[in-house]
């Protein structure tokens, strides 16, 4: 079958065509870089996710202002009574990455227990 | 003959690519939104517990009218806080929103149980003995008299009950009973005087469902004899009458309340309510009130009344919740509960007068009382307790009570989910 065809006759594209060509297939191919780059740059990346569920497990049984290291990261706790009120703990959570890049922070106001 | 149209097969790789990117485009942007979305919602939720955390810890008398604030002074943290006493307990409603968005819940509220304060009994002391017959079980710590807890023989039945007689601790008891919270007794004073509009409109429909995030609804029949029946209301809703109301078992009750001078439910009701009378409730046989209900007279004139203040429960019935009278002037004749055979209460008694415990009755929980009688055909005794269980270790753990009795601890917690989005 391929045989027959190639026994026919090819009309060949010219010169200029085949330059436009790969010219537009470079652009095209250029342009869904970029795009893949972007979407893949700005989209979430897990490892904010598990920051983030860390922090909301943490939070609720957080007791006193210092640091600690969970996982791939280390969380800075801040404890302080929510306006002068005792009875009640203002708690900030926010996590680091081994890098010292701050991935996720969360804040709660849970009962002083 | 074969074309070999470079330009056209780029095209259409081109279209291929643009076709694959875009779809790429508009899935991350879906993503994107439905992520940005659902961290808003989690801050909401966030903020929400916060908002509820705020109010459980926060004084009876704040956020009494409803109050807007940032939590943390960011752009992102704004809640309303709104509490109100909702009967004996107190319903608390929170939102949370950011932009359009909007989250809030509503729950009452109630104090635990104080354990160095709960008794199973606790009998003022008349300088006179308590005595048990029959199968009758105290189980859990009681106060009583300086004379102590006896067996007796009555209607030719001995005690058959545990030998210890109480199943507990036996402390001595004072010549009065712990008294009631005097700011809660004044809510309740306040709800029952208030001279609310209300109309009875409302009951032309036959379900009526009123959030706490709305003004309560208030339905008044004023000197109207009214009854009741084949209605459903639940939420934020009050009733009242100013003569006896009567609730028949085809209206079905939930977490409303009611006041009126005399109520009177008729067998076979199944609801939850929280019903305030100044005269006497009578709720007869087969009901089953389920927790957190409550059946209270609040007598708070100085005037001497004649007619005995009552609560009658009905053979078979169930109760959970909290039955108690208050009187502030002592009368001569003394508020009465009086609980029918077989009856069932889970929760707590607290009559400030004479509490009647008929054969076969069963409290889960906890009596506080100045006197118990019981009557047969001939005889009428006093501080007897015949055929009866009252078992404290049978409540809930997670039994919560009022703020206006005397166990109550300070802390709050959540008794209710009501509404939620």
């Amino acid at each position: 079958m391929a045989g027959s065809k190639l026994n026919g006759r090819v009309r060949a594209s010219t010169i200029l065509e085949v330059v436009i060509s790969m010219v537009v297939i470079v652009i095209v191919f250029g342009i869904a870089m970029m795009i893949v780059t972007n979407v893949t740059r700005l989209s979430q990346s897990g490892k904010k996710l598990r920051a983030e569920a860390l922090l909301k497990t943490a939070i609720d049984s957080a007791g006193s202002t210092k640091t600690i290291t969970l996982d791939e990261f280390r969380l800075e706790q801040e404890v302080k009574p929510y306006q002068q009120n005792n009875a009640l703990l203002d708690v900030h959570l926010t996590a680091y990455d081994q890098n010292q890049q701050k991935v996720a922070e969360l804040e709660k106001i849970i009962p002083n227990p | 003959m074969l074309k070999a149209s470079a330009l056209y097969i780029v095209i259409i790789i081109a279209l291929v690519i643009a076709v694959i990117c875009s779809s790429l485009i508009v899935s991350a942007y879906f993503y994107r939104a439905q992520y940005q979305k659902k961290f808003r919602y989690d801050r909401l939720e966030n903020n929400l517990s916060s908002g509820v955390n705020i109010l459980l810890a926060g004084a009876d008398t704040s956020y009494a009218t409803e109050k807007t604030f940032s939590l943390f002074n960011g752009d992102a943290d704004s809640v309303s806080l709104h509490r109100f006493s909702w009967g004996i307990y107190d319903v608390g409603a929170v939102r949370a929103f950011i932009q359009k968005d909007t989250l809030y819940k509503t729950f009452s509220y109630a104090n635990p149980v104080d354990s160095a304060k709960w008794a199973a009994v606790y009998l003022v002391d008349e300088d006179r003995p308590f005595s048990l017959s029959g199968m009758t079980t105290i189980r859990g710590d009681a106060y009583i008299p300086k004379a102590g807890v006896q067996q007796a023989y009555v209607d030719n039945k001995a005690y058959q009950g545990d030998k210890r007689l109480v199943i507990g601790h036996k402390y001595v008891s004072q010549k009065q009973l712990p008294a009631l919270d005097n700011s809660r007794l004044q809510q309740l004073e306040k709800f029952r005087d208030q001279k609310a509009a209300g109309d009875s409109s409302l009951l032309k429909t036959d379900s009526v469902t009123w959030s706490f995030l709305k003004p309560t609804r208030f339905v008044n029949f004023k000197k109207k004899a009214e009854v009741l029946q084949n209605i459903k209301l639940s939420g934020n809703i009050v009733i009242r009458s100013d003569t006896t109301l009567t609730i028949e078992s085809t209206a079905a009750l939930n977490g409303i309340l009611v006041s009126a001078p005399a109520i009177i439910v008729k067998s076979g009701f199944h609801g939850s309510a929280q019903l305030f009378a100044a005269d006497s409730i009578r709720i007869e046989n087969n009901c089953t009130f389920d927790y957190p209900s409550c059946a209270g007279i609040v007598r708070s004139g100085t005037q001497v009344v004649k007619s005995q203040a009552r609560i009658t429960i009905g053979a078979n019935t169930t109760f959970g919740g909290i039955l108690f009278t208050y009187e502030k002037t002592d009368n001569a004749v003394k508020p009465l509960i009086s609980v029918g055979k077989n009856a069932a209460v889970s929760g707590q008694v607290y009559s400030q007068g004479i509490l009647e415990l008929k054969d076969s009755t069963r409290v889960s929980g906890s009596v506080f009382t100045s006197r118990f009688l019981y009557r047969n055909t001939f005889t009428l005794y006093e501080n007897y307790l015949i055929n009866t269980t009252i078992d404290s270790k049978a409540l809930s753990p997670y039994y919560l009570t009022s703020g206006l009795l005397p166990v109550a601890n300070k802390k709050k917690k959540i008794l209710q989910w009501l509404e939620a989005n």
